[in-house]
C-alpha cells in the first residue's frame, strides 16, 4: 500500500511540475482571455528593434481577416531586457483603427509571460502551445519576432487552411533570396523529405500555424523531456504532424527577412535543427523505414519568384573552414564515416575554389551517414552534429557556386536533383541504420 | 401625481391598446380591455405606460398614419374611453404617455386632403410641396425596402410632396408657423386631459433644408425648445421623449441646455447590448457609453431592448450589421430595412439565462427602461407577418380561448396570435406564469422590485470597472451614499473575475436578490466566480 500511495505522489508532483510551466500570473492572465479561436504566439528575446512592426501587422492581420473570431496574441518572452514585452502589451488596436481603418468587433488581448531567464525557443514554443491548449485555441500560430517582411495577410493565410479547410499543420513558402536558406535547401528540407516522404519546404519554420488538437497531442510527446529534441521542437512538430497522419499543407507567404545572426549562431542552428531530425529518427524507424520515395504537399496561394538580389559570400573562408575542418577532424569522421565517403571528402578538400566540388550524391551520403552514426552514438551526439558543420560549408560552397549564374528554376532544378539522391539512398540509410559497424 | 424629473426614476412598459385585450369581442384591443389590465401592469410594477398611436387612422402603418390629432380610433373606443382608463391607471399611480406623430400625417388628414386640393388652399402650405423631386437631394431614404424617394407625385395637385417614412405619410411643413402652432395645440389638448408626457416620433426630421441630410437641423431644434417652454410654462410635470435613431453625439443636441427633451431613446445601445452578448464580450457596450456625452442632470436616457419596430441596425458598423444579420437574423424572413423584425426571446433563442441577464442590464444601466408588452413573459414572434406586425400579435393572457386576449372568433382577430408550440399561448401566458414562483413573469416582477428599490437606478452615476476579463461588465452606480456594483457575465462559460474595488476598501457586499452578505473589500482584488450569464448586483454598505 506503502508503495502504491508513494508511487501515486510521485505521479502527482510529476504532474505539478508540469503544471508549474505556466506561472500562476501567466494562469491568471490566461483566464481573463477565456476560450479563443485564434491564438498567436511570439517568442522573443530582445527584440524591440524589430517587434513593433511585427505585432502591428498581426492585430491588423486578425482584425481585418478575422473580426469575428476570439484571438489572443500571446508572447513568451525570455528574459528580454529591452522592453519586448513592454512593447507587446502595450500595442493598442487604436492605432490599427486609426491607422488601417480596421474596426475592432471584440476586445483582442496581447500579454506576455516571461517563461524563462534566458532564451530557450522549445520552451517557449511549449508554453505557447500549453496556452492553446488551455484556451482550446482552434488554431495557433508563431510568428517570429524579426519577421520585418510579415503582412497582415500572413495571418490570413496561415490561419485559413485550418480555420476553413481542417489542416492541421501549415507550413510557409517564403519568397527568398536565392542564396538565403541555405541550410533548409541542402539539408533539412532533402533529409526529411527523403525520411518522412513529404515534401514540406520549410520543417523547421519560424512561422507556422496548427490546429488545436495537433497542439494538444504534440504537448503530449516525449521531446519535451529530450533536450536535444525540445531546442528543435519545430522540426521536431513538422516530423509529429506528418508521423501521426495529420493533414498538412503549405502556403506562400511572401518575402522574408533574414535575421542578422553571426556565423557562430550555424553550431547552435544546427544542433536545434540537425540534432532534433536526427533524434526523431530514432522512435521514428519503424515508421520512416516503410516508406519509400515521396509525396507532394497541398500547397495554397499564389507562388513566388527567387529573389535575385546579389549577396555577399566570402566564398574564399568557407573553403578554408571546410579544409581546416576536414583535416582536423579526421580521428572524428573516421568513427562517423564510410571508407570511401571519408577519402572522397579529403580529395574534395585539395580542390582549388575554382573546380570545387561537393557532388550532392556524396552529400547525401554523407548526412545519411551521420544521421547513423548519431542514431548508434558513435560518439557523443552533439559532437556528431557539430563535425557536421564544417563538412555542411563545404556543401554551402558548391550551392554558391552551382547556382552564381542560374535562375530562380535553375535552383530549383538543382535542389530537385539534390533531393533525389537523398530519396534514391535512403536504403543504404536503412541498411547502415541497425549495423552495428 | 406630480413630481419634478418623475421619469429618470421611472419604468415604463410599452403597449399597444390594439394588441392589449379586447372586451367588447370584435377581435381587437380596445382602452376598455386596457383598463381591465391595469391590475396586472400595477402587479408587474412598472410605473408608466407608453401607448402607441390610438388615434383615428387609416392604419397603412399601424396608427403611425394620423388622420385626426383629437380623438380616438373607434375600434379601440371613445374619448370617454380614454378618459377612465387614464383616471383608472393614474388611481393605481401608473403614469401614462402617449404616442405624438408630429413630423407627418396620414395623407387621408383634413389637413392633407385640404392641402392638396387647391394651391390656394390656406392650408396648402402646410406641407411641403414642389414643382420638382429633386430637392433636397442629399436625403437619405429610411424604409429602403417600399420607397423609392423621399418625394411623391400627388395626381390632385400635380405636384410632388415631402415624405421621409411612406408615402401615404405626408411630412408637415414646419418652417410654418401656424402648423406649430396647431400641434402644440393638439398637444395642449391631450395634456388637459392628463396624460403625463409625449414620445414624439420622428423629430430629426422636422424641418428641412437645400444642401443638408435634412436631419438635426439647428432649425428643428429652436421648433423643440418653442415647444417645451410652453410644456414647461403651462404643463411643468409633463415629460417630452425624443425618438431619434442617431448616433450618440447627434443625439445629444436633443437635450440642448435641458430645454428641449426631457428623454431620448439610446438607440445605439441596444444592437450593442445584443452584440456584447453573443460576442461574450464587453466591447461593444463600453465602447458606445463611452462615446456617450454627458446630458443635463434633469434628463435621462430611455433604454429599451425590443420595441414596436425592428431591431434598428442603422446606428451600427458594416462589419456589425453584418454580423448581428448572421447572429440573429439568418432567416431572410427575420429582416427589415436595415433591422431585424423579431422580438426578445426568440432572438435569444428563448434562453432564459440570457433574456435575464439582459433584462438585468436593462435594467441597471444608466437610463429609463422600457419593456414591450409580452416580453416579460418570453412572448414569441411571427415573421411571416407582414412589416412589423410579427411582433404587434395579441398579448397572451392565458392557455385559452385566443390565449384570452379576446372572445372573437378567431379568424376575425385583427392579427393570428402566436400558435407554435414553443411560444403558443398555450405554452407562454400570464395566468400560467402567474402560477409558478419561477416564471420568467415572476423574475421580472422580483427584479423590477429590486430595481425600484434604490433611486441608484434611475439617477446614479456610472463607473465602469475594466477587469482583465472582458467576458465580464461590470459598473458601480452611485448616488449620494448609495453605491451599487453590478457585475454581468456575458458568456455562456463559468467565468473567474478580479475587480479592483481598492476605493471601496472595508465595505461589506449585500447581494441585491437574496440579501446575502459577502465578504469584505480588502486590498487584494476582489476576486468573483459567476455562472453563465450570471449577474449580481451588490449593494455596498460599510458597516
Amino acid at each position: 500500500m506503502w508503495t502504491l500511495l508513494t508511487a501515486l505522489n510521485l505521479c502527482w508532483e510529476a504532474e505539478l511540475a508540469e503544471e508549474t510551466l505556466l506561472t500562476d500570473d501567466f494562469l491568471r492572465q490566461l483566464i481573463n482571455v477565456g476560450e479563443v479561436d485564434i491564438l498567436v504566439g511570439l517568442r522573443t528575446y530582445n527584440n524591440a528593434k524589430t517587434i513593433e512592426p511585427v505585432i502591428r501587422a498581426i492585430q491588423t492581420g486578425i482584425l481585418k481577416c478575422f473580426p469575428r473570431e476570439r484571438a489572443v496574441i500571446i508572447n513568451a518572452d525570455g528574459g528580454s531586457q529591452d522592453r519586448t514585452p513592454e512593447l507587446i502589451v502595450g500595442a493598442s488596436i487604436d492605432d490599427v483603427w486609426s491607422a488601417s481603418k480596421v474596426y475592432a468587433l471584440r476586445t483582442l488581448h496581447s500579454i506576455s509571460t516571461p517563461y524563462a531567464s534566458s532564451p530557450e525557443p522549445g520552451t517557449a514554443l511549449r508554453t505557447i502551445l500549453a496556452a492553446a491548449d488551455l484556451l482550446r485555441a482552434k488554431v495557433c500560430v508563431v510568428v517570429s519576432p524579426d519577421s520585418t517582411t510579415i503582412e497582415p495577410d500572413w495571418l490570413q493565410q496561415l490561419v485559413r487552411p485550418i480555420y476553413s479547410d481542417n489542416f492541421d499543420l501549415v507550413s510557409p513558402i517564403y519568397r527568398r533570396q536565392k542564396f538565403e536558406g541555405v541550410l533548409m535547401r541542402n539539408l533539412l528540407y532533402p533529409m526529411t523529405r527523403a525520411i518522412y516522404g513529404y515534401r514540406v519546404r520549410e520543417p523547421y519554420a519560424s512561422e507556422f500555424a496548427i490546429s488545436g488538437r495537433l497542439a494538444t497531442d504534440f504537448l503530449t510527446k516525449e521531446i519535451w523531456n529530450d533536450e536535444r529534441s525540445r531546442v528543435g521542437a519545430e522540426i521536431c512538430l513538422t516530423i509529429a504532424a506528418i508521423t501521426g497522419n495529420y493533414r498538412v499543407c503549405q502556403s506562400f507567404l511572401g518575402p522574408k527577412a533574414q535575421p542578422d545572426r553571426g556565423a557562430s549562431d550555424l553550431v547552435a542552428a544546427m544542433r536545434r535543427t540537425v540534432g532534433a531530425l536526427f533524434s526523431s529518427m530514432d522512435s521514428n524507424f519503424p515508421i520512416w523505414s516503410a516508406i519509400t520515395g515521396s509525396q507532394p504537399v497541398t500547397t495554397l496561394g499564389t507562388e513566388s519568384e527567387v529573389m535575385e538580389e546579389p549577396v555577399r559570400v566570402n566564398r574564399k573562408r568557407l573553403r578554408e573552414m571546410f579544409f581546416t575542418g576536414v583535416a582536423q577532424l579526421e580521428p572524428v569522421f573516421r568513427s562517423i564515416l564510410s571508407a570511401p565517403t571519408l577519402s572522397e571528402l579529403q580529395r574534395i578538400a585539395t580542390l582549388e575554389i575554382s573546380e570545387f566540388n561537393y557532388p550532392a550524391d556524396l552529400w547525401a551520403k554523407t548526412v545519411l551517414e551521420f544521421a547513423a552514426s548519431y542514431h548508434k552514438s558513435v560518439i557523443n551526439r552533439d559532437h556528431i552534429v557539430q563535425a557536421l558543420v564544417p563538412l555542411y560549408r563545404g556543401r554551402a560552397l558548391t550551392f554558391l557556386l552551382e547556382n552564381r549564374d542560374g535562375s530562380g528554376e535553375d535552383i530549383e532544378n538543382n535542389l530537385e536533383s539534390l533531393c533525389g539522391d537523398f530519396e534514391r539512398l535512403k536504403p543504404y540509410l536503412v541498411e547502415v541504420w541497425a549495423d552495428r559497424k | 401625481m406630480r413630481q419634478a424629473g418623475w421619469y429618470k426614476d421611472a419604468i415604463i412598459y410599452q403597449v399597444h391598446v390594439r394588441t392589449f385585450s379586447d372586451s367588447n369581442g370584435d377581435g381587437i384591443g380596445d382602452f376598455q380591455g386596457l383598463a381591465q389590465k391595469l391590475d396586472y401592469v400595477q402587479e408587474l410594477g412598472v410605473t408608466t405606460l407608453w401607448l402607441m398611436p390610438f388615434y383615428p387612422s387609416p392604419l397603412r402603418d399601424d396608427g403611425y398614419d394620423i388622420s385626426d390629432y383629437r380623438s380616438v380610433h373607434p375600434s379601440y373606443g371613445t374619448l370617454e374611453d380614454f378618459k377612465t382608463f387614464l383616471s383608472a391607471a393614474h388611481d393605481r399611480g401608473i403614469r401614462v404617455i402617449i404616442e405624438m406623430v408630429a413630423n407627418h400625417t396620414s395623407d387621408q388628414h383634413s389637413w392633407f386632403l385640404a392641402s392638396r386640393s387647391s394651391q390656394d388652399n390656406p392650408k396648402r402650405d402646410w406641407y411641403v410641396w414642389s414643382d420638382t423631386d429633386t430637392r433636397y437631394g442629399g436625403t437619405r431614404i429610411i424604409f429602403l425596402d417600399t420607397e423609392m424617394s423621399n418625394w411623391a407625385w400627388d395626381p390632385v395637385s400635380k405636384s410632388y410632396y415631402w415624405h421621409r417614412f411612406f408615402s401615404h405619410q405626408p411630412d408637415l411643413n414646419y418652417d410654418n408657423p401656424a402648423v406649430r402652432e396647431e400641434m402644440w395645440n393638439v398637444m395642449k389638448f391631450w395634456l388637459e386631459l392628463g396624460v403625463d408626457g409625449f414620445r414624439l416620433d420622428a423629430v430629426p426630421y422636422l424641418i428641412e433644408r437645400e444642401g443638408t441630410s435634412c436631419e438635426n437641423l439647428p432649425e428643428t431644434h429652436d421648433v423643440i425648445r418653442e415647444l417645451r417652454k410652453k410644456v414647461d410654462d403651462q404643463f411643468p410635470d409633463s415629460m417630452l421623449l425624443a425618438e431619434a435613431n442617431q448616433w450618440p453625439a447627434d443625439l445629444r443636441p436633443y437635450f440642448g441646455n435641458g430645454d428641449e427633451f426631457h428623454m431620448a431613446f439610446h438607440f445605439p445601445l441596444m444592437p450593442r447590448m445584443f452584440m456584447g452578448l453573443r460576442l461574450e464580450d464587453r466591447k461593444p457596450i463600453t465602447e458606445i457609453l463611452q462615446q456617450t456625452p454627458e446630458i443635463p442632470a434633469s434628463c435621462q436616457w430611455c433604454l429599451f431592448l425590443r420595441n414596436h419596430d425592428e431591431l434598428t441596425l442603422e446606428m451600427v458598423t458594416d462589419i456589425e450589421r453584418d454580423y448581428m444579420y448572421d447572429i440573429y437574423a439568418s432567416d431572410k424572413a427575420m429582416r427589415l430595412n436595415l433591422g431585424i423584425r423579431r422580438r426578445l426571446a426568440p432572438l435569444l433563442d428563448n434562453d432564459r439565462r440570457r433574456i435575464e441577464l439582459m433584462n438585468g442590464m436593462l435594467l441597471s444601466l444608466p437610463g429609463t427602461p422600457i419593456i414591450y408588452y409580452g416580453d416579460e413573459i418570453g412572448m414569441g414572434d411571427n415573421i411571416h407577418l407582414g412589416d412589423r406586425n410579427g411582433v404587434r400579435t395579441p398579448m397572451q393572457w392565458s392557455g385559452g380561448w385566443n390565449g384570452g386576449f379576446s372572445a372573437a372568433d378567431p379568424e376575425s382577430l385583427y392579427s393570428p396570435p402566436i400558435l407554435n408550440p414553443v411560444y403558443g399561448y398555450q405554452a407562454v401566458n400570464v395566468l400560467s406564469q402567474r402560477r409558478s414562483e419561477h416564471s420568467l413573469l415572476s423574475w421580472m416582477k422580483h427584479i423590477i422590485r429590486i430595481r425600484r428599490s434604490s433611486p441608484v437606478f434611475g439617477s446614479g452615476s456610472i463607473e465602469f470597472l475594466y477587469p482583465a476579463n472582458h467576458r465580464v461588465l461590470a459598473y458601480v452606480r452611485q448616488l449620494g451614499k448609495e453605491t451599487v456594483l453590478v457585475v454581468n457575465n456575458l458568456s455562456s462559460a463559468a467565468q473567474a473575475v478580479e475587480l479592483d474595488l481598492r476605493r471601496y476598501k472595508g465595505n461589506i457586499l449585500i447581494e441585491m436578490f437574496g440579501r446575502n452578505v459577502f465578504p469584505r473589500i480588502g486590498d487584494l482584488p476582489y476576486l468573483l466566480t459567476m455562472g453563465p450569464y450570471q449577474f449580481y448586483w451588490f449593494r455596498l454598505r460599510r458597516i
